[in-house]
C-alpha cells in the first residue's frame, strides 16, 4: 500500500457500494482530521473497567434494596468491584495523558459541554461513594465490625448512581467529538456502552458465585442486556451507514469488533448461558456459567477498545470526514 | 497613487525606528486593536500566490521549529498539513484538465474546469490556519479549562494548564489542533495573543504581501468579504463564496460562525474542508440520554428479576 511521508497509509476508496464514501476530491488523499491520540488499550481498558464497575454498583445495589439481608452477598462482591474503577481505571487516564504530572487540572472546571470534565466530576463523586462502601466492608470482613454493615450499603447508593454515570458517559466522551463513526450516532453508541456494561457488571457478579438461583438472576440479567447490546449494534451500524460512514465498518478494526464483541462477547456467551441452564451437573453448570462471564467482560473491553480503533480510522480517512460532513447530515432542528 | 494604505503610516516616513510603534497594527493593518471587541482573519484565496511568507512569519515569530524537511510529491506543499509546529499552511490545489473518463463521477472543479489558461494558472492556493470558531469545539471539550476566549474573542491553549489528554484533538472538526509529544501539550495558532495585546496586527497577516490574508474586526471583515464576493462576481468569477460567515458552508451545525473565514472559488472539500461541520457538544445530552435510560431500563429488569427470584438458598 502506498504510504505518506510521515507513515500513514493512503487511503484508499471504498470497497462496497453501499458504503458510499467521499468520491469528490480530497487533498492529495491527506486526512481531513486529526485522529483523536488516545490510545485505544489503555483508555478502552479504562472504559471497559468503568462500565464494569459501575454497572455493578447498579446491579448489585438493586439487589440488596430488592432481596434485602439476602441480597448482602452480592451488595458485597459489588462493593469490592467498584473499586476497579478507582484502583486500575483512574491510573489508566492518568498514562494515557501526554502531561501525566498534571491530571490534576481535571479538577479545575466543571464544563456541561465536555463530557471528559463531567465524567471526571462522576468518577470523583463515585469513588467517594464506592469508597465509603468499601471502607466500610472491609471492617465488616476484616475487624468483625457488624455495625458497618448499614454504612456499606448506604454508601452503595451514591455509587450505583454515579456508577451509572460511569459507565455511560464514556460513550458522550466519543460522541462529542468529530471523528465520524463517533459522531454518526450519539445515541446508538450510549445504548451499547451502557448494555455493555450492565452485561460486564452483572457478569462480573456472576463470576463465582455459588449460590445457583443468584448466579441465575445475574446470568438473566446479562442475558437481556446481551440482547439489547445485539439489536443496539444492529441499529448503531445501520444509523452509521445511513450517514455515510459506512466506510469505517469496513476497516480491519471492524471485523475484529464483529469477531470479538458479537462472537466472544455475545452470541458465545447468549449459548452458554442456555446450556448452562440445561446442565443437571451443579459443578459442571457453575463453570460453564463463569466461562460466559468471561467471555461477556473480554467482549465489552473489545467493544470498547474497537469502537476506538474505528473511529480514529474515520477521522484519518478523508473519504469517509468529507463525506459525513456534507449537509445532508446536518441536524434537522437547528437551536436559534 | 497613494503608497500608503493606511492614513497613520504617513506619520512614519523613516525606514529605521528606535522604538516599538504605539498601535503599530494602524499602519499594517488599518485596525486598533482594543480588549472586548472581535477580531478574525478574512483569508481571500483569490489573491493568494502560495509564496508561504505567512508560513515563514507565522515560524518565526512564534519560535516553531519546521516539521519535516523533505518532498512530498504534492504541487508545492511540502508542509503537509497543520500541526503543532505549524500554525499556517498554504494548500497548493493543481487543478487538472477534466478527463474523459474522469468527468462522470467527479463534479467540475474550480472556476474553469476545461483549461489551464489565464486564471491562477490552474492552481488554487489557500493560506489554512486555526478557524478561532465562535462555538470553538476544542474549548468546549477541554476539560481543564487550558483552551479558552480571550479578550480578542479568539481562542488560545494556555500551555501552563494542558495537561495534553489530547481531547481537544479529537473534538476539532477542521484537523487543526495537534499535540506537540515533545512537550505533551496541545498546539495551535493563537491568532498571535501576545502581539494582539502588544497592538500589532498577527504575524501571517502582516507578512502577507498580496493581503490575501487581512486581520481585523470581525464585522467590518465580513463586509469586506461581501464587497470582494460581489465583485468577483460582477467580474465574472460566480464560484466566489465566503465559507465561516455567518450561515455560510462551514458556519453549520450550530457552529454559528468562525472568527477565520476564507473566501473560495471551489467546494470545501478541494481545500481539505469539511462542508457542513457540526458543533460536537451538541450530541452531549442525546448520548447521556440513551445512555443513561438503558441503564435504568436495566436496572428496572434487575429489580424485577431480584424481586421474582426463589428464596430458597441453594
Amino acid at each position: 500500500m502506498p504510504e505518506h511521508r510521515d507513515g500513514r497509509a493512503v487511503s484508499k476508496g471504498a470497497a462496497s457500494p453501499e458504503a458510499a464514501a467521499w468520491k469528490g476530491p480530497t487533498y492529495y488523499g491527506r486526512s481531513q482530521l486529526k485522529p483523536s491520540p488516545f490510545n485505544a488499550w489503555v483508555v478502552g481498558g479504562y472504559i471497559f473497567l468503568a462500565g464494569l464497575s459501575g454497572a455493578s454498583a447498579v446491579v448489585s445495589t438493586v439487589a440488596e434494596a430488592v432481596q434485602g439481608e439476602r441480597g448482602a452477598g452480592i451488595g458485597r462482591k459489588g462493593r469490592y468491584l467498584s473499586m476497579l474503577a478507582p484502583l486500575v481505571g483512574a491510573p489508566l487516564l492518568i498514562l494515557d495523558l501526554h502531561t501525566p504530572t498534571r491530571f490534576y487540572n481535571m479538577w479545575r472546571i466543571v464544563k456541561r459541554t465536555s463530557p471528559m470534565s463531567l465524567g471526571t466530576w462522576i468518577l470523583t463523586a463515585f469513588i467517594g461513594g464506592a469508597g465509603v462502601a468499601v471502607v466500610a466492608q472491609l471492617g465488616v470482613d476484616l475487624l468483625g465490625l457488624k455495625w458497618l454493615k448499614r454504612i456499606a450499603r448506604l454508601g452503595s447508593a451514591p455509587a450505583a448512581i454515579t456508577g451509572a454515570g460511569i459507565s455511560t458517559y464514556t460513550a458522550a466522551l466519543l460522541a462529542a467529538t468529530s471523528a465520524p463513526y463517533w459522531a454518526a450516532d450519539e445515541k446508538g453508541l450510549g445504548v451499547r456502552f451502557a448494555s455493555s456494561s450492565i452485561a460486564a457488571g452483572s457478569a462480573a457478579l456472576a463470576l463465582g458465585e455459588k449460590s445457583r438461583s443468584t448466579r441465575r438472576t445475574l446470568n438473566a440479567i446479562t442475558g437481556i442486556a446481551l440482547l439489547t447490546e445485539l439489536v443496539a449494534t444492529a441499529v448503531h451500524h445501520k444509523n452509521v451507514k445511513a450517514k455515510g460512514v459506512g466506510a469505517s465498518l469496513e476497516s480491519e478494526w471492524a471485523h475484529i469488533e464483529e469477531a470479538a464483541v458479537l462472537g466472544l462477547g455475545v452470541l458465545l456467551p447468549l449459548g452458554l448461558y442456555v446450556a448452562s441452564r440445561r446442565l443437571g451437573d451443579r459443578k459442571r453448570a457453575g463453570a460453564v456459567s463463569d466461562l460466559a462471564s468471561l467471555a461477556v467482560m473480554a467482549g465489552s473491553a473489545m467493544l470498547r477498545v474497537s469502537t476506538i480503533r474505528i473511529g480514529q480510522d474515520s477521522a484519518s480517512r478523508p473519504e469517509v470526514s468529507l463525506r459525513f460532513s456534507q449537509p445532508e447530515n446536518l441536524p434537522k432542528k437547528r437551536r436559534a | 497613487m497613494e503608497i500608503h494604505p493606511f492614513a497613520r503610516a504617513r506619520d512614519y516616513p523613516d525606514s529605521v525606528f528606535h522604538d516599538v510603534i504605539p498601535n503599530e497594527s494602524e499602519l499594517t493593518g488599518g485596525v486598533t486593536i482594543e480588549p472586548g471587541k472581535q477580531y478574525g482573519f478574512f483569508t481571500d484565496t483569490t489573491v493568494c500566490i502560495g509564496c508561504k511568507s505567512c508560513e515563514v512569519a507565522c515560524k518565526e515569530w512564534n519560535n516553531l521549529p519546521a516539521d519535516d524537511i523533505g518532498l512530498t510529491g504534492q504541487s508545492y506543499d511540502n508542509t503537509g498539513a497543520l500541526s503543532a509546529n505549524t500554525w499556517r499552511h498554504v494548500n497548493f490545489i493543481e487543478k487538472k484538465q477534466a478527463l474523459a473518463d474522469d468527468t462522470a463521477e467527479r463534479p467540475a472543479r474550480g472556476v474553469r474546469d476545461n483549461d489551464q489558461n489565464a486564471f491562477q494558472s490552474g492552481w488554487l492556493m489557500m493560506s489554512d490556519v486555526c478557524k478561532h470558531c465562535h462555538h470553538a469545539p476544542c474549548m468546549e471539550s477541554c476539560p481543564t479549562g487550558a483552551l479558552f476566549k480571550t479578550e480578542f474573542d479568539t481562542v488560545v491553549v494556555q500551555q501552563d494548564i494542558c495537561n495534553g489528554c489530547g481531547y481537544c484533538v479529537s473534538a476539532c472538526p477542521f484537523g487543526v489542533v495537534a499535540l506537540n509529544p515533545l512537550d505533551g501539550k496541545a498546539h495551535k495558532c493563537t491568532l498571535c495573543y501576545d502581539r494582539l495585546k502588544g497592538g500589532l496586527e498577527p504575524a501571517c497577516a502582516k507578512a502577507c504581501p498580496t493581503e490575501s490574508i487581512q486581520f481585523g474586526e470581525l464585522s467590518d471583515l465580513w463586509e469586506r468579504a461581501a464587497t470582494r464576493v460581489e465583485d468577483l462576481h460582477a467580474r465574472g468569477v460566480t464560484s466566489a463564496y465566503t465559507y465561516g460567515t455567518p450561515d455560510a458552508p462551514g458556519a453549520t451545525g450550530d457552529m454559528k460562525y468562525l472568527n477565520s473565514f476564507f473566501l473560495l472559488t471551489d467546494r470545501p472539500e478541494a481545500y481539505n474542508l469539511p462542508a457542513a461541520p457540526t458543533r460536537p457538544s451538541n450530541r452531549v445530552a442525546p448520548a447521556f440520554a440513551a445512555g443513561l435510560s438503558t441503564i435504568a431500563g436495566l436496572a428496572l429488569a434487575a429489580a424485577v428479576l431480584f424481586a421474582g427470584a426463589k428464596t430458597t438458598r441453594d
